[in-house]
C-alpha cells in the first residue's frame, strides 16, 4: 500500500498539518478563527555545524523546501 | 535583567555613601524601587493569567502524550540496547527568562546526561538553554529552534519541529526529549521522555500485539515524536509561567522589604536634618543675644 503523499515527498506530520489546515478552514466563522490560531507556527531554526550556529532560518520556509527537494523521486 | 542592570550603579553609589546619603538620593533610590515593585508585580499578574490557561494546555496535552505512549506501554517497547547507534538530547526549554531557575535545570540535567554519553547529539529548543549549552557543549548541538515560549505551544508547533528532527542526516537508536515536568506550583523536575526509533519499536517483546504494516511504522513513529514534543513543549511552559509566577511574586516581596528599609533611613535622615537645623539655629540665636 503505497501513499500518494509519501511519494510526493511529505512526512506524516506534514500530512497531518495539511488535512488539520483543511478541517479548520471549513468550520464557520466563529470557530474557525479561534481554531486557525490553533494552527499557528512562527519558529525560526539554526542548523549547527562543529560548535558554530548558522543561519537563522524560518522552519515553515524549510520544511516546504525540503519536502520540495524530496518530490520528484516516485516510488 | 535588565532590571538588575539598570539599578547597580545605583547601589554602588549609594553604598560607601550610605552614612552621608543625602536626602535626595535616598528618595531618588526609593523612587526607583517603587517602579520596579510596579513591573515586577504586573508581571506576576501577568504570569498568573497566563498560568491558568498554560495549566490547561498541559493537562489536555498529557493526556494526549499518554495515550500515544499507551501504545509503546502495550507493546513493551524498550530503548535499543547497545552503543553503536547514536542518541538524541531534545532540550524543551523557551525563549524567555526572568523565570528563576527552570532552564539552568534543564541544563544540568541534559550535561549530565552528556557525562554518560559523550557523543549524543543535542537539538535545543529555545533561547535561553541554547545560550547555556553553546557554551559548555557546543559542538554537540545540531538544531536550534527560536520562536518558542511567545503563547503556549501548539501541534503545528511540535509537528514542523519533529519534521526538522527527522530530516537530520544521522539516524538515532533513541531521542530523548528533556523537558520540566510539574509537580506542584513550586516544583519542577527535568525529566526526559523517550521517542522510540523504528528498530526499537519493532524489536519490542509484545509488538505482534498489534497489526501494523512496515509501511505505516515510520508514519507512527513521526506520530509519536510529534505527540511526545507537544507534551514536553507544553508541559515545559505551564512550569515556566509557573516559575516566572513565584520570581516575580519573591522579587515583589523583596522590593517591598527594600522599601520598608529606605522609607525608614529616609525618616530618620530626615529627622537628623531637621536636628541639626534646629541646633544650629538655637546656638547662633543663644550667640546672638548675648
Amino acid at each position: 500500500m503505497a501513499f500518494a503523499w509519501k511519494a510526493s515527498g511529505l512526512t506524516y506530520n506534514k500530512y497531518l498539518s495539511v488535512a488539520a489546515r483543511v478541517v479548520r478552514r471549513s468550520l464557520k466563522d466563529d470557530k474557525r478563527l479561534a481554531a486557525e490560531r490553533r494552527g499557528e507556527m512562527e519558529l525560526r531554526f539554526a542548523k549547527w555545524n562543529n560548535g558554530k550556529q548558522g543561519d537563522n532560518k524560518s522552519v515553515a520556509d524549510a520544511n516546504a523546501a525540503s519536502m520540495a527537494e524530496a518530490g520528484p523521486q516516485s516510488s | 535583567m535588565m532590571l538588575s542592570r539598570a539599578t547597580r550603579p545605583a547601589l554602588k553609589a549609594a553604598a560607601p555613601l550610605r552614612t552621608f546619603a543625602t536626602l535626595r538620593e535616598i528618595e531618588d533610590r526609593l523612587k526607583s524601587i517603587r517602579n520596579i515593585e510596579k513591573i515586577t508585580n504586573t508581571m506576576k499578574i501577568v504570569a498568573s493569567t497566563k498560568l491558568t490557561r498554560a495549566q490547561r494546555a498541559m493537562t489536555e496535552s498529557r493526556k494526549y502524550g499518554q495515550t500515544s505512549n499507551a501504545v509503546f506501554e502495550q507493546a513493551e517497547t524498550k530503548p535499543l540496547e547497545g552503543d553503536d547507534k547514536k542518541t538524541l538530547i531534545v532540550v524543551a526549554s523557551s525563549d524567555k527568562g526572568l523565570c528563576g531557575g527552570i532552564h539552568s535545570g534543564l541544563t544540568k540535567r541534559v550535561r549530565r546526561m552528556l557525562i554518560e554519553k559523550p557523543n549524543a547529539d543535542i537539538v535545543v529548543l529555545g533561547e535561553k538553554c541554547k545560550a547555556q549549552l553553546s557554551r559548555s557543549n557546543a559542538k554537540n548541538i545540531q538544531l536550534s529552534f527560536a520562536g518558542i515560549g511567545k503563547d503556549i505551544p501548539t501541534f503545528a508547533d511540535a509537528q514542523a519541529i519533529a519534521d526538522q528532527i527527522s530530516l537530520l542526516p544521522t539516524d538515532y537508536g533513541s531521542i530523548q526529549i528533556v523537558y520540566n515536568k510539574f509537580i506542584n506550583a513550586t516544583s519542577y523536575e527535568a525529566t526526559p521522555i523517550e521517542a522510540f526509533s523504528e528498530e526499537a519499536i519493532v524489536a519490542s517483546p509484545n509488538f505482534a500485539a498489534f497489526e501494523i504494516d512496515d509501511e505505516v511504522l515510520s508514519n507512527l513513529r513521526e506520530y509519536a515524536l510529534s505527540n511526545a514534543l507537544f507534551w514536553a513543549l507544553a508541559e515545559g511552559h505551564a512550569c515556566e509561567q509557573s516559575a516566572r509566577r513565584n520570581a516575580m511574586d519573591n522579587a515583589s516581596k523583596n522590593a517591598g522589604d527594600m522599601i520598608t528599609k529606605y522609607q525608614i533611613l529616609f525618616n530618620r535622615t530626615r529627622q537628623a536634618v531637621i536636628t541639626g537645623e534646629l541646633v544650629e539655629i538655637i546656638t547662633g540665636a543663644a550667640a546672638s543675644e548675648e
